[in-house]
């Protein structure tokens, strides 16, 4: 299932990257900024399914949401809810694990908060073509190296899954064979070590063709996308965002002097 | 224009002994010139020289002199050099800059570094997707791409940057005949253009036809060096390591026996070859009985 958006098919998707890269950071921060499990479970509910729903990608959203937050949320739901230290109200004992209300509250306010995180960047992705936001970051001035970087980490999901499918099918060119789960399992050993290996091997060629195809002869490189769509709205909107995650940084450094 | 002056190179690691031997040869604007020789004869390492990826990414020492368009390659850093030469290696997969998700994207690349103007990066983009035949998947991942079709857009990549100097290590290794061709059309239209072209490549019809001239390695020195035509017939190529031309084999035997006219030089290409067992075969006397 890919995490990147792949066309513009809603008014949310045609914004402009910066636009929702900036309401993805002020949700994160303004989702940490207090403790209380409610904040993050509001802008949860009320700013970002709205703005999902309106997107028209529930559904993906859902379920990446769903598969990156699940192993964080129910380790610490595990960790917190049975060994809290210091917890006073006992739900349940088993042996040493002791089951408290403080502990769940932890974990339930944790788990919030990482998925506040998760969700604000998953509308991000599933929003905007990353091609676009790479070169929104460029046209704003970011280095080109720092962009590169950001879009081959993008971009790893897809190159891992070729040099593996050249891999296996290299092995299975030399008699391995696969079958069942239990065979996909046990073909993931000798895929490994030549995966990995071969990724630092690769470093060397990647450069090569990086400076062959004149990667940093400009620290102002032009755009094929062109230009890409602003607006006064968007500008305001922008302005106000980062008010707000600036008000809720304050906020919490005020609760934590007083 | 690239020009090597008794160039001796040695990788940092591996063996001790000189990948490349006083490498003295020249290839001029406008011209095709093919490197042929066995595996390891120092080919890949000609071709990451003229680029500059060896010395300046391998390491390794070096004498002599090697000048791309006027330009000493050890002095002049790579991304510069890039400016004037373009390099499309053996293998595809790893020329994917892995820094943008669509083919059309990726040919755009070197353009975009070079900061040329967006609306002449649109056509020259446009039109060397249609050289390559990329256009069909001008909005795919370069990834989901098959070996081939990435080796087109390996070349694609460096045509779109319109370099005076290309150089070309196997570009065919994982194309059909068809591509193949393509590919060599391609280069002949960059000689019209006055590009200079370095192929190394070891289909030696492709040459035969194209290159205005061929060099042959060994043991990473010149082995020889001339006009295409006198270097793929000469009968010492087996023992340099590169496989003789069928044609070439074919009127070597056909004039043992009286059936190659031995003024004729020996053909490299179908049609030198087709003309000359067409003469040779309108001088013999058809017998009455085989008479229609």
């Amino acid at each position: 299932m890919s995490i990147l958006a792949v066309s513009d098919t809603s008014p949310i998707h045609r914004l402009n990257p910066v636009t929702k890269l900036v309401f993805a950071f002020s949700v994160t921060v303004c989702g940490f900024a207090h403790t209380s499990a409610l904040w993050p479970l509001a802008l949860l509910l009320l700013v970002l399914l709205p703005a999902i729903v309106y997107a028209g990608a529930l559904r993906r959203f859902t379920q990446l949401l769903a598969l990156f937050s699940a192993p964080v949320v129910v380790a610490l739901f595990l960790v917190q809810g049975f060994f809290y230290p210091g917890a006073e109200r006992v739900i349940a004992a088993l042996g040493p694990a002791r089951l408290s209300y403080e502990g769940l509250i932890f974990a339930a306010q944790t788990a919030l908060h990482i998925m506040v995180l998760v969700a604000s960047f998953l509308f991000l992705l599933l929003t905007t073509s990353p091609s676009r936001l790479m070169s929104a970051m460029t046209q704003r001035g970011m280095s080109p190296k720092i962009v590169y970087v950001i879009s081959a980490a993008l971009q790893i999901g897809p190159a891992f899954a070729a040099r593996a499918q050249r891999i296996l099918q290299a092995q299975q060119a030399h008699g391995l064979v696969i079958r069942g789960l239990r065979g996909r399992v046990r073909a993931l050993v000798p895929l490994a070590g030549p995966l990995i290996l071969g990724a630092f091997t690769e470093i060397g060629d990647r450069a090569a063709a990086m400076e062959t195809r004149a990667f940093g002869v400009t620290r102002r490189p032009t755009s094929l996308s062109g230009p890409l769509p602003d607006s006064t709205g968007q500008r305001v909107a922008r302005a106000v965002m980062i008010l707000c995650a600036a008000a809720a940084v304050a906020v919490n450094v005020w609760g934590v002097i007083r | 224009m690239i020009e090597f002056k008794d160039f001796t190179f040695t990788y940092p690691t591996g063996r001790p002994a000189p990948a490349l031997r006083s490498i003295t040869m020249t290839v001029r604007p406008g011209t095709i010139c093919g490197v042929v020789g066995a595996d390891g004869s120092g080919k890949t390492t000609l071709a990451a020289v003229v680029s500059g990826v060896s010395p300046h990414l391998t390491g390794g020492e070096f004498s002599g002199s090697v000048e791309v368009c006027g330009r000493p390659v050890a002095g002049t850093p790579m991304a510069e050099l890039a400016t004037s030469v373009g390099l499309v290696r053996q293998d595809p997969f790893s020329q994917i800059s892995g820094a943008r998700f669509t083919v059309r994207e990726e040919l755009a690349f070197g353009l975009e570094n070079l900061a040329v103007e967006r609306d002449v990066m649109r056509h020259r983009v446009e039109h060397v997707m249609a050289d390559v035949g990329l256009s069909e998947l001008a909005d795919r991942s370069p990834y989901e791409l098959s070996g081939g079709q990435q080796q087109r857009l390996a070349i694609g990549s460096v045509l779109a940057m319109r370099p005076a100097v290309i150089v070309l290590d196997e570009p065919t290794s994982q194309l059909d005949a068809e591509g193949s061709r393509r590919v060599f059309g391609i280069l002949d239209a960059l000689k019209e253009r006055g590009v200079a072209v370095l192929v190394m490549e070891h289909r030696l019809e492709l040459l035969a036809r194209s290159a205005d001239q061929v060099v042959v390695l060994e043991d990473g020195a010149v082995a020889a060096d001339g006009p295409t035509r006198e270097v793929l017939g000469d009968p010492r190529l087996p023992e340099w390591g590169v496989g003789p031309l069928q044609y070439t084999t074919a009127a070597r035997r056909a004039a043992e026996h009286g059936l190659w006219d031995e003024s004729r030089p020996l053909p490299v290409t179908l049609e030198t070859a087709a003309d000359g067992f067409h003469q040779v075969t309108h001088r013999i006397p058809i017998p009455a009985g085989d008479q229609p």
